[in-house]
């Protein structure tokens, strides 16, 4: 690849790319992201380059690799452009055809979307319930670009924004647009984007300046930002390249955790091709300005979310958390101003700058301005991500959206904000789902986890499971942290167990409130959330556990019961399944299940396809 | 340092601590330090497959606490143990981001969405079988490209020596002071090679057009291994390229014209 060497020949490789685009021929889109791939988009995509190289289709026909999407339970899908013809859960030797009948500009009627209510068939992506009721500003672009092509993001429009403000741009008035737009931090805590640009912007230049993109999402359920990494890496480029502009920033860092290779492999490569292309390194297209980003690995510390404690791990070091203030604009990566934003915040940025802040604020409400990209899974029919305007209720996202309970059950909490967040429960679904609301509520909206659960779900096991979670990951500098949350699993744990009482039940509530006044960083501060949101709308089921010995959503094995009924065939399905050989019987006579042998793995209950197995 | 350590090695052994803290002057307890306070660094040698089962919130909900339990009872250890005889580790995984396909379990990198337990003996008996086997099956995602040299355009292929039953794809090989031929198999995603000279692992070998004697490698490194990736044109249209270093799988089929 050339380099670039002034903005004027940007302009001329934009419009040579445009031009060489092929004109009036589909283009057969595969979301490839790390959830396509667990689902066999790769055979998809062998096949595909199989059947387009065997029947010399390649001037008919164009083939788009993709980032996710967002409806990972339809992967593997494919999308086909311009018609947006939606096709999921394609199996392999329905690839033929559908090459066939996109060169030809058909459909398939058998291979669409149906809805399973009224037996509709929908043809285009764009009228499925699930996209239907979206603001897909940031992942409609997964669908438009191919992410190891950096032609290809130009080609949609990429770093034009960057080279207008290269050309005629003022610093000054980026952060006046970034404050404007009311972008507020999309991390979790929601500190608005643009008050922290206009401190690091004050800041003298001294040893250099960093930029840090916070893309170590630690929190289980949460994975927008792999998404977006994976799927649109230069626009995470573009962004940090927008604020070093405006912030007089030198150096940028990607901090990505270790559990994401595809990302960290699609953003090595994005910012290799940047660079040979002139858009990242010293002059950044033969401008005066230089900016360059390089990729630092994490290694599976929860606790190195935390802006302190990432450039502790940035530098080397264990990620235990500091004392704020400092705040990282003051003292940062060795002593040095850094301004910390989240993936899906830098992803913004070129958005808000490219179509200006008043068209950002227009969506949302006043306050919470733009979209959020939440992951909606757990119970509920259809899980993925979904990117909804701020202040549209739960109720929407979960009914609209996401087609609501599984199996007749009933959907009895939401889960917001991964381990430092709370549950919300059905009374509540009304809620708007913005920074401030969740608040109020006892929740957080955090980095955009949305776990449903139904009444097969216990809300001590979920309090248990946190808990859990948090002991393991707390740094261990705090006392109250390293030993509280250890307790209040150990306290919880005998609730689950049937062993617990209404005395341990008062000092795990009090331990909760010792834990969260008396540590030193986010991860204690709220580690107490799970315990104390759970026991605010469901106390009810604590007390079940612990007066009753009763688990009603099942889950806590010493407290429940697997039993066979009479709606047996005699399958011996159960039997073969069962690994402590529990069960026992003949073909076509109804099975017998030992109690005393069981160990409630579920086995049975997922292998017998006549209801048979209860649990009570 | 510890990472790229890590990853060649598999684990980080007190022999590679040491001789960290030489190099680098900073104590052996701080490196020590480190390395317990990051989950994924391992201070035991790890087996020869390495099962991880999610255990986010998503995979939580959807049973994940019973299929590591299964793993635990297939493979007679606990999470965070290796087998006897080395083929299997265990481990859990806080959250690998593909909530919507739980319960998730990767093993050698390959992800297995929406396992149940009854799967999870049918998972280790797949991973046992197919490292022990070599054989290519039949396989409809399987299928032979024709290649040519991307600088003179002459086939490549030679039907004098077949690999994998197909005409095998026939370049000069160099490495260090050997010189000789190499023949790739043509079955896109086949890595059976058959050289003149055994070709170590992890080698970066140079490969030459017989014809025209140029050397094909291409301009972009390999996003795996950071090897020059070796360039061939596509009979019917697009572009292979594959990693120049043994033991790297990394191979990309390209039709709508190179990656640049």
């Amino acid at each position: 690849m050339k380099k670039i060497e002034s903005i004027t020949d940007f302009y001329l490789l934009r419009d040579h790319i445009i031009s060489d685009r092929p004109e009036g021929l589909s283009t057969l889109i595969i979301p490839a992201g790390t959830c396509g791939q667990a689902s066999g988009a790769n055979d998809l995509i062998r096949v595909a380059k199989k059947v387009i190289l065997e029947k010399k289709l390649i001037d008919h026909i164009r083939l788009r690799i993709t980032g996710c999407h967002g409806f990972c339970q339809m992967e593997p899908s494919i999308l086909i452009e311009p018609r947006n013809t939606f096709y999921p859960k394609v199996d392999l030797g329905q690839v033929p055809l559908i090459i066939e009948a996109a060169i030809n500009n058909e459909i398939i009627p058998q291979l669409l979307w149906t809805d399973s209510e009224t037996g509709e068939k929908i043809e285009r992506q764009q009228d499925i319930p699930f996209f239907r009721h979206q603001s897909r500003t940031l992942l409609a672009s997964n669908e438009k670009v191919d992410p190891i092509r950096i032609h290809n993001y130009i080609e949609n429009g990429g770093y034009q924004t960057l080279a207008g403000l290269l050309e005629k741009g003022k610093p000054d008035a980026v952060i006046k647009e970034i404050k404007s737009s009311g972008l507020r931090g999309r991390g979790g805590a929601g500190f608005p984007a643009g008050l922290k640009w206009e401190l690091m912007a004050k800041k003298p230049k001294g040893n250099g300046k960093f930029l840090i993109c916070n893309a170590d999402e630690g929190d289980p359920g949460a994975y927008m930002d792999r998404s977006l990494l994976e799927g649109n890496p230069h626009s995470i480029v573009e962004g940090m390249l927008i604020g070093a502009f405006a912030t007089g920033a030198d150096k940028g860092i990607i901090y990505v955790r270790s559990e994401y290779p595809l990302a960290i492999k699609h953003l090595m490569i994005a910012l290799r091709q940047a660079r040979d292309l002139g858009i990242l390194g010293q002059r950044v297209l033969g401008t005066g300005f230089s900016f360059d980003i390089s990729l630092v690995k994490g290694a599976g510390a929860f606790v190195c979310g935390e802006e302190t404690a990432l450039i502790k791990s940035v530098e080397g070091k264990p990620g235990e958390p500091e004392q704020r203030p400092p705040f990282p604009i003051d003292k940062g990566i060795n002593g040095n101003p850094t301004l910390i934003n989240n993936v899906e915040t830098w992803a913004n940025v070129p958005v808000i700058l490219a179509k200006g802040a008043k068209a950002f604020t227009r969506i949302g409400t006043p306050n919470n301005t733009g979209t959020k990209i939440f992951s909606l899974v757990g119970k509920i029919k259809y899980t993925g991500l979904v990117e909804i305007p701020m202040g549209m209720t739960l109720r929407q996202i979960l009914f609209d959206i996401g087609g609501g309970q599984i199996d007749n059950r009933e959907i009895k909490a939401v889960q917001t904000g991964g381990p430092s967040g709370g549950c919300i429960p059905e009374k509540l679904f009304d809620l708007p789902m913005d920074y401030d609301s969740l608040a109020e509520v006892g929740s957080i909206m955090g980095s955009g986890g949305m776990i449903v659960m139904d009444d097969h779900s216990c809300m001590v096991d979920v309090a248990k499971y946190f808990m859990n979670f948090l002991k393991d990951e707390s740094c261990g500098k705090c006392f109250s942290c390293r030993k509280g949350t250890q307790r209040m699993y150990e306290l919880l744990d005998d609730i689950s167990r049937g062993e617990g009482t209404v005395e341990k039940l008062k000092l795990l509530e009090e331990l909760a409130l010792v834990v969260k006044d008396t540590t030193l960083c986010g991860l204690g501060q709220t580690a107490a959330n799970p315990v104390l949101s759970t026991l605010r709308y469901f106390r009810d089921e604590y007390l079940e556990h612990i007066e009753a010995r009763k688990c009603r959503g099942k889950v806590c094995k010493d407290l429940i019961t697997y039993r066979i009924t009479e709606n047996c065939t005699g399958c011996l399905l159960c039997i073969k399944a069962c690994p402590e050989k529990a069960i026992s019987g003949k073909k076509k006579e109804l099975h017998q299940l030992d109690e005393s042998k069981c160990i409630k793995c579920g086995a049975c209950l997922s292998v017998c396809k006549d209801n048979a197995v209860i649990i009570i | 340092m510890l990472s790229e350590i890590h990853t060649s090695y598999g684990y980080l052994s007190e022999k590679a601590l040491r001789q960290i803290a030489d190099v680098t002057g900073c104590s052996l307890v701080d490196i020590y330090g480190v390395v317990t306070f990051y989950r994924s660094f391992s201070l035991k040698p790890r087996g020869k497959h390495i099962c991880s089962v999610c255990t986010g919130t998503a995979c939580h909900v959807r049973n994940a606490p019973g299929i590591t339990e299964e793993f635990e009872r297939q493979l007679k250890i606990k999470a965070g143990q290796t087998t006897r005889d080395k083929t299997f580790t265990l481990e859990t995984v806080n959250c690998l981001g593909t909530c919507a396909l739980g319960p998730i379990v990767v093993v050698d990198g390959q992800y297995h969405a929406d396992v149940s337990i009854p799967e999870v003996k049918k998972i280790i008996n797949r991973t046992r079988r197919n490292s022990s086997s070599s054989r290519i099956k039949p396989d409809n995602r399987i299928f032979p490209v024709t290649v040519s040299c991307s600088h003179c355009n002459h086939s490549l292929m030679d039907k004098t020596l077949l690999v994998d039953d197909y005409p095998s794809i026939k370049v000069t090989a160099s490495f260090g002071r050997k010189h000789g031929w190499l023949r790739l198999s043509s079955l896109y995603g086949s890595y059976h090679v058959e050289s003149e000279f055994e070709v170590p692992e992890r080698e970066v070998v140079h490969f030459f057009c017989p014809h025209c004697h140029t050397e094909m490698a291409g301009a972009v490194p390999c996003p795996d291994c950071e090897a020059p990736m070796v360039t061939l044109l596509v009979r019917d249209g697009g572009v292979v390229q594959i990693c120049s270093r043994r033991g790297c799988k990394y191979h990309m089929l390209d039709i709508n014209g190179a990656i640049l």
